[in-house]
């Protein structure tokens, strides 16, 4: 078999392949790679030896686990799982990402496309305005130090206090959209200046807002899918992906630059400078810990608020409040983040970066609503492909940490892409495909352009097989916002 | 121009490499912060307005680049703007490397300036500040 690495893979399932602790010095236990062979062989070098490096660091647990969407990142690759024992294990902002609670989230509506379709450009624009999307940009909460102190500790909750939700969405996030154990004093006002001012904003890089379509065909499984509130018959959804913006981003630079230099103290060496990590009972390391679920907190505010200015854009362009068009929400799951969770193995910090938890129906941490069907696990394709709303099982408790993919996965670097297309040019295939897009950057457009990303269909096929994830439905683009 | 940057495809798929290559220490520093105003916006697209002084040293010229170019990245966000061009001095006192530097730009908006991509940080990732053959060069990968 032809692979990207001179390392030996072995075959333990048709998506399942292991990498052996003989491979590389210092693996403390084998890793393993989730794809159908294609998607193997056509995964970049990088993943291989990063999920290897992973393997090494003190304290992990059974395997250093990578998702089908998997590839090559910094310290940890995309699509990176890994849990270390709380006791003698570390944890590691690399194994997180920089855009800490980075995830997605979908709300549905009762509208349906041929209600949309002649009001599109018209709400793509409302969108465009109230959802500020691109480098730097700014929302518009303003807040006092104190105010975004409580938004670091109540997280979505603060939202719904201040009007920008619904009581009930608390219940469709994952932890509740509050994240408890939180110490604002572990950051610092370095971070808090970078994104004080960033409450209800996209970003940029592979961050959107997408309506899309659900159509009878594309269900996988009806019964699910309408405990889900998924209906069908060319339904109207919307999509977003985004995280803690700078605020989380200099969370991650604080404690890299900290983890550097303690690490000596506490004899830890690693492969890559980003494994950068510290013992997770080390004053250093949980106050990485409790900075880390502030800056979960602020990316569940972040969706929330971006929430609330799309209801109020639906509401403005089809005469209706958000509630008499249906616009619950799905789901909130986040896909960079570090979570301590009980295993047979004990108490385990596992880490999720590009990978989603997928909690089976016989999760005791799942509400209640959920617990017939699993947690609904929210996968972003390209912009120009399609997306998949999933559920976790108990299969991917026992197997990965209750953990699957995130989206599609890249296959060819943003310099590639943009002297593949250009942004432009992508717009105006989209358009002739029915898909309008608003984008802050052409540039930013053009990295983004589907031949850059593997099939998510095959990625999506790899996980359902692999029983750590099943299929519910797959969302098909017609509105793209970008930054 | 004594520097040249060129941006790495192979490497990173999600993210944005860049080397940066100059006759000395001061001009890699020039090449790398250059490849980060660009990566963020086009700076011929972005007017003056807004200034910054920027004074920091190091023992280590590799963590003070790192120091540096994290701290461009940093007052995008903080002050919500875009950079036109950061005109900088490097000097050595006994072990000591001193920066001299103005970021100097603009509040971001789309409707005028080329925006590309949002920098999250500077990452360790790969990176290695080095002399070979009589030249400076640095590899830096951007978590974008």
């Amino acid at each position: 078999m032809n692979l990207n690495t001179d390392m030996t893979v072995n075959r333990i399932t048709d998506e399942i392949w292991e990498i052996p602790i003989s491979e590389k010095p210092g693996m403390l236990v084998p890793a393993r790679i989730y794809a159908t062979k294609g998607i193997l062989q056509a995964m970049d070098s990088g993943v291989f030896d990063q999920v290897t490096n992973v393997a090494c660091l003190p304290g992990i647990s059974r395997y250093a686990l990578c998702m089908p969407d998997g590839h090559w990142g910094y310290g940890f690759p995309i699509g990176g799982v890994a849990a270390f024992d709380v006791q003698d294990g570390v944890i590691s902002p690399g194994g997180v990402g920089y855009d800490i609670n980075c995830g997605m989230r979908l709300i549905r509506t009762d509208l349906t496309l041929a209600d949309v379709q002649p009001h599109l450009e018209q709400l793509m624009t409302e969108l465009f305005r109230k959802v500020p999307a691109g480098v730097g940009a700014s929302g518009f909460v303003r807040l006092s130090g104190e105010e975004f102190g409580r938004v670091m500790t109540h997280g979505a909750k603060w939202c719904v206090e201040r009007g920008y939700g619904w009581h009930r969405d608390l219940v469709r996030m994952e932890e509740g959209g509050c994240i408890e154990g939180t110490d604002p004093s572990s950051v610092t006002d370095h971070a808090i200046k970078r994104g004080i001012n960033q409450l209800g904003t996209l970003g940029s890089g592979n961050h959107y807002l997408e309506v899309q379509v659900v159509s009878n065909e594309r269900i996988f499984d009806p019964v699910t899918a309408a405990a889900l509130g998924i209906t069908g018959n060319e339904q109207i959804v919307v999509m977003v992906h985004c995280g803690s913006r700078g605020f989380g981003h200099q969370v991650a630079s604080d404690y890299l630059k900290r983890f550097e230099k303690s690490m000596r103290r506490y004899g830890i060496t690693v492969q890559d400078q980003q494994l950068a990590c510290a013992p997770f009972r080390s004053p250093e390391g949980q106050e990485y810990f409790s900075a880390m679920n502030c800056a979960a907190n602020t990316a569940f505010a972040n969706r929330q608020v971006i929430t609330h200015q799309i209801r109020e854009s639906f509401a403005t362009v089809f005469g209706q409040s958000a509630e008499s068009l249906g616009m619950e929400l799905v789901y909130d799951v986040a896909h960079n983040i570090a979570k301590v969770e009980r295993y047979p193995e004990g108490d385990l910090v596992v880490h999720r970066k590009g990978a989603t938890r997928a909690f089976g129906p016989g999760s005791p941490e799942l509400p209640e609503m959920f617990r017939q069907t699993g947690q609904p696990v929210i996968c972003g394709g390209s912009m120009e492909s399609g997306s998949y709303l999933l559920v976790g099982t108990d299969q991917a408790v026992r197997d990965t940490f209750g953990s699957t993919m995130h989206g599609a996965g890249r296959t060819m670097s943003r310099a590639q892409a943009k002297k593949t297309i250009r942004g432009a040019q992508l717009q105006e295939q989209m358009k002739q495909r029915g898909i309008l897009v608003k984008a802050v950057s052409m540039s930013g457009l053009a990295e983004e352009a589907g031949l850059a990303y593997k099939n998510i269909s095959e990625v999506v096929e790899s996980v359902d097989r692999a029983g750590i994830t099943k299929k519910v439905a797959e969302l098909r683009p017609i509105g793209n916002i970008k930054g | 121009m004594a520097w040249t940057v060129r941006f790495l495809e192979k490497i990173a798929l999600a993210d944005i490499g860049f080397e940066a290559e100059g006759e000395s220490v001061e001009e890699v520093f020039r090449g790398a912060t250059q490849a980060v105003l660009e990566t963020m916006a086009t700076p011929s697209t972005v007017s003056g307005g807004w200034e910054r002084a920027i004074e920091r040293s190091d023992l280590d010229p590799s963590a003070l680049l790192f120091d540096w170019l994290s701290e461009v990245v940093y007052w995008k966000d903080a002050a919500g703007v875009v950079y036109r061009e950061a005109p900088l001095t490097l000097t050595r006192e006994g072990d000591v490397w001193l920066l001299h530097a103005r970021l100097i730009g603009a509040p971001v908006d789309y409707l005028t300036q080329e925006l590309h991509a949002d920098v999250k940080g500077v990452t360790k990732h790969l990176y290695e500040l080095k002399q070979t053959g009589g030249r400076w060069k640095v590899r830096v990968v951007l978590d974008v």
